[in-house]
Parts: structure tokens; sequence; C-alpha cells
């Protein structure tokens, strides 16, 4: 079951193709990432499936109907910058938001204490700081606890702390059976939060399918493991793990070595073996294909971006 | 609509420059028409041989005409009013919020447009109290003898509005958008004047009398159905005046304002928001 599929949509702006010929599903209870670099057409793209941009051609549709307004009642969405009235305070614009969607009015407290905001929900928009701003917005999306929820670059001005805070909001509602479709162009976050990703660059969807497919897809180079791996005596730590079985290569990287070896060894294989060995690791961390040279794989290198 | 009308008013009540504007709007109706008939009195009353142009605007036979037209002299108020609540929600991109939560895009223009029209209502409404006190001030007799007058105010007033929201949805950014209402309404004025002039000599000319073509122009057009009361002054002059065709002025006021709406709806229903 699908919440959303797009059929063949683009945006033109004058001679500019923002969005080109894009389709794809979400499939219903997944953590759905958009991702590509700024000005990729994320943003448009939203704005098409919420009725504030007009599509040049193609289609799209909630749950398999026809997009209309009393549809969006029920999507929580956040999109592009924080949007609302400067001279009220929190409560005000929760309310107007509310009662445009005919419902939430008594989430208002909830959803403030949520997001931590419930001590300034008397002051107005215009004092907040831009994290702050932020996180009404995603308080404003909770309201009257939509099963679809639409976030546009969620982390944005937030600091680590609320940076946290906000991914683990998002899988928590995840686990709580919701749907969100969210847009990033930051990889890391993709694969912390995604359960399943489309890459956009310049319009054009690249690939999509499940975070799994897509960056780690099986091949000769996915099966290998990389491990980074420290000791206080490198140079030992080196010798040894030259020896190691199933390890093909070793390379320094600053105060670290990074090995390449097989996917049949582990991270508690590689600690046994350099115990054994004498050396005690203080780090130990396994990497999987790195996600920056996949996405360039699929989104070419920068010169023909 | 009595829903959408409530969020509207939920963003209206907390705008400090909508308080001060609906207090300067209240009090400069009541205080610009004080002004028109206290200056009027005196000059009756204090200047010599004034007496043979004897007129009182404030009598009922007049008031409600004399009202409507000064009134019409600070309409731009509420229009601009408007206007900032309109391009404020482009400035703040609370249209494209509104739009994501839920309302319709024919919804969110409808509002609007619902808005002009109660700020005309109400301006009108105003009008019409204020033409009753000083008509009663005056000690005359009531009478509704040309409380069309009115009507014509509630008009002119629809259709500064109107302006104002086409203005809004076509510019958007709140300074740009009332610099191009206010240079529009001057310049419109100018070309008026120069086309009436211009009828004015084609009708000693050659007796063609096509009346005040100037008056016919968007915002002109309603603003001619109202002018000052018939005076003696105004009678002397009326002989080389071409004719004022009031119907034509409110025909065609009518069909702007259908332009008006019509033209800002198509384009918030169609354009990237």
């Amino acid at each position: 079951m699908s919440v959303l599929s797009i059929d063949k949509l683009s945006k033109n702006y004058r001679s500019i193709k923002a969005l080109d010929n894009v389709s794809f599903t979400v499939p219903s209870q997944t953590v759905f990432g958009i991702l590509g670099p700024n000005g990729s057409g994320k943003t448009t793209l939203l704005g098409i499936i919420m009725d504030i941009l007009k599509a040049s051609s193609g289609s799209y549709n909630w749950n398999g109907q026809q997009s209309t307004n009393e549809v969006r009642k029920k999507i929580g969405t956040l999109l592009e910058t924080p949007n609302f009235y400067h001279y009220m305070n929190a409560e005000d614009n929760l309310l107007i938001a509310a009662r445009i969607k005919g419902r939430g009015e008594g989430d208002i407290e909830k959803v403030l204490r949520i997001v931590n905001l419930y001590e300034r929900r008397k002051s107005k928009f215009s004092t907040y700081s831009l994290g702050m701003k932020q996180r009404l917005a995603i308080a404003s999306t909770l309201l009257g606890d939509p099963d679809i929820l639409v976030f546009d670059e969620p982390t944005n001005g937030l600091d680590p702390a609320g940076i946290a805070e906000i991914r683990e909001l998002i899988k928590q509602l995840n686990r709580q059976g919701k749907t969100i479709i969210m847009a990033s162009h930051i990889l890391d976050e993709v694969e912390k939060v995604c359960t399943h990703v489309a890459i956009i660059q310049k319009g054009v969807m690249k690939t999509y399918g499940s975070v799994q497919d897509v960056l780690h897809p099986s091949g000769v180079q996915a099966s290998k493991v990389q491990i980074e791996i420290a000791a206080a005596d490198t140079d030992k730590l080196r010798t040894i793990l030259q020896g190691m079985p199933g390890v093909e290569s070793v390379t320094a990287a600053e105060q670290e070595l990074l090995i390449l070896c097989d996917e049949s060894v582990s991270a508690e294989q590689v600690n046994k073996y350099c115990f054994e060995q004498g050396v005690i690791l203080n780090k130990l961390q396994v990497k999987r294909k790195s996600l920056e040279t996949r996405f360039l794989e699929i989104t070419g290198k920068q010169s023909d971006r | 609509m009595t829903d959408l009308l409530k969020i509207e008013w939920i963003k209206l009540r907390k705008y400090i420059v909508f308080k001060l504007m609906a207090i300067f709007f209240a009090v400069g109706v009541v205080a610009l028409n004080y002004i028109v008939y206290t200056v009027n009195k005196n000059i009756v009353n204090n200047v010599p041989g004034a007496g043979l142009v004897s007129f009182s605007p404030y009598d009922f036979k007049n008031t409600w005409q004399s009202t409507s037209y000064a009134t019409g002299f600070i309409l731009i108020l509420p229009s601009l009013l408007l206007m900032l609540l309109f391009t404020n929600e482009y400035t703040y991109k609370t249209h494209r919020q509104n739009i994501i939560d839920g309302l319709s895009r024919r919804q969110f223009i409808s509002v609007k447009i619902a808005m002009a029209f109660i700020f005309a209502l109400v301006s009108t409404v105003l009008v019409f109290f204020t033409a009753l006190g000083f008509g009663f001030a005056s000690g005359t007799t009531f009478s509704f003898h040309g409380v069309v007058f009115v009507a014509y105010f509630f008009l002119k007033a629809l259709s500064y509005n109107m302006v104002a929201v086409l203005f809004s949805v076509l510019i958007r950014r709140t300074g740009f958008a009332t610099g191009v209402f206010f240079i529009y309404t001057g310049a419109e004025n100018i070309i008026s004047q120069l086309l009436n002039v211009l009828c004015i000599k084609i009708k000693r000319e050659d007796g063609t009398d096509l009346g005040n073509i100037g008056d016919y122009l968007p915002m002109n057009a309603s603003d001619s159905l109202l002018a000052f009361p018939d005076n003696p002054i105004k009678n002397l002059s009326k002989a080389i005046m071409p004719t004022d065709y009031t119907w034509i002025a409110f025909s065609l006021a009518l069909f702007y304002l259908v332009v008006f709406y019509l033209w800002s709806r198509w384009k918030f229903l169609k354009a990237d928001l």
C-alpha cells in the first residue's frame, strides 16, 4: 500500500527544468528520505504535492486519491522554512493551524511540550531563535496526530542536541506506524533516520528504494567491510593487522588505521585477534561502504553536477 | 465561510497596525466631516455676502451625500490595511502554510475577498451613522433623501478594497504593492482630469457631449458617483461642463469590480505561491 505516488512530475521555470519526469511511490509506514544537493528540486517536489506550486506536467496522489485540501488537513507538513505570523505567540500561531486543519486544537499544549517550547508559548514568534522557530514548525506538524508527516530539512538550524531529539522523534513517530517523508541534503541524516530513500539531482530522479538497496547495494565492492581501528602503538597494530586472515589492505588515516576486509570478518574477530597479539585497541568502528562514495557514484562527481 | 472568517479574526486581533488603523479611521471619518461642517457653518455666518450662496451640506437633504463624499478622501486607509494584511502573508509565507495546513486556494482567496467586502461594509456603516449624527446636529428634520449616495460610497469602498486585493495578489511585496497602489491612484486621477478637460474642449468646440470620459477609468468610475452636493457655485459651472452620465459610471464601476474579482481569483488559483 503506497501513501504517495508520484507519476512523471515535471516543473519548468522558463528554460530551467527544476523537476524532470520524476516518478516514485512512498510505501506506507516508512521513513522516506528525499536526498539531494542544494537546489536539486527537493523543495519544488514537496511544494507541488502540497499544492503551493503548480506542476508543468505529471500527477500525484495521496493514498490513491486525488489530492484535495481535505487530504492535506490530515498531513503534517514543514516546508522549507517555519512560516508563522511574527506578531503572534506560539499558542495563537498553532491555534490558526489547528483551526485550518479542523482538528488538534486540544493538542496545542501537548505538542509544545514535545518540542520543549511550552515555557515560551506566550512569547511572540519574532522573538524566537532559528532553532525555536524550527521546533515550533515541527510542533505544528504534530497537531491532530496525522498519519503522514512531511519534513523539509527538519534539523535545519538546530543545535546538536536538538538534531538528535528531532531524529529520535522521527523514528518514534515511525514506530507508531506513521509514514514520514523527509527531504534532506545530509547523507548521514538519511542513513540514520530513513528506511527508504530517493536520490534526486538537478531535478532528475537518480534512483530510489530501501536505504539498504540504494546505499549498500550487493556487489563486489559492497561485500567488503571497512573498519576504522586505532591503538596506542599504531606501527605494531599495522604489522599484526597485515598478517590477519581476511584483511585485504591497511591504510593509515591520521592517528588511526583503515582496514578493508572480507564481509566474513567481524569486529569481534578483529578485537580478539589484536588482543591475542598483545595490542589493546582504543578504537574499533565498522563502516559499511562509505556513504559519500556511494552518493558520488550515483550523482556523479562535482564536475558533472 | 464563518470558520474561515474566525481564523482571519485570530490574525487580526493581535495585529497592532489593525487596531491603530481602525481607531485612526473611525476618528478620521468623524473629524473630517466635523471640519467640513464647521468651516461651512463659519463661512455662512461670518463672511459678508456668503449668505447669497447659502448652502448647508449637513442638512438632511445633503448629509448622506456630503458625508459619503468627504469620507472618500480617507477611504484609502482601510484598503491600505487590507493590503498590509494580505502582503504580510506573502512576506511571512503564511499563505503557503495556510494552504499546506489544509485551506484550498479557493478558500484562501475567497476569505480575503470577503474581508474586502466586510471592510467596505463596516466603513459604510460608519459613514451612515456619521451622516445621521451630523444631520441631527444641523437641526433639520430626518429624511432619507439622497441616501443612495451611501450605497455609492459602499461601491467605492469595495472598489478600493478590491484594487488592494488585486495589487496584493499581483505584486506580493508590501512596500512595492502599497507604492504602486499610491502611484496608480495618483496617475489615474491625473489622466482622468486630463481626459475631462478634453471633454470640456470637445463640448465647447462642436457641442458633442461625451460625458466625463475620465470618470470611466477603473478607480474613478466609483469615485465619480460621489461628488459634493449641488450648491450655487457648482450650479454656475454646470452650463459649460459635460453631462455626468451616472448610469455609465455606475455600470462601469460594477464591471470593474467583476474584473478585479475574477482577475485576483484567477491569479491566485493558477500561480505558484
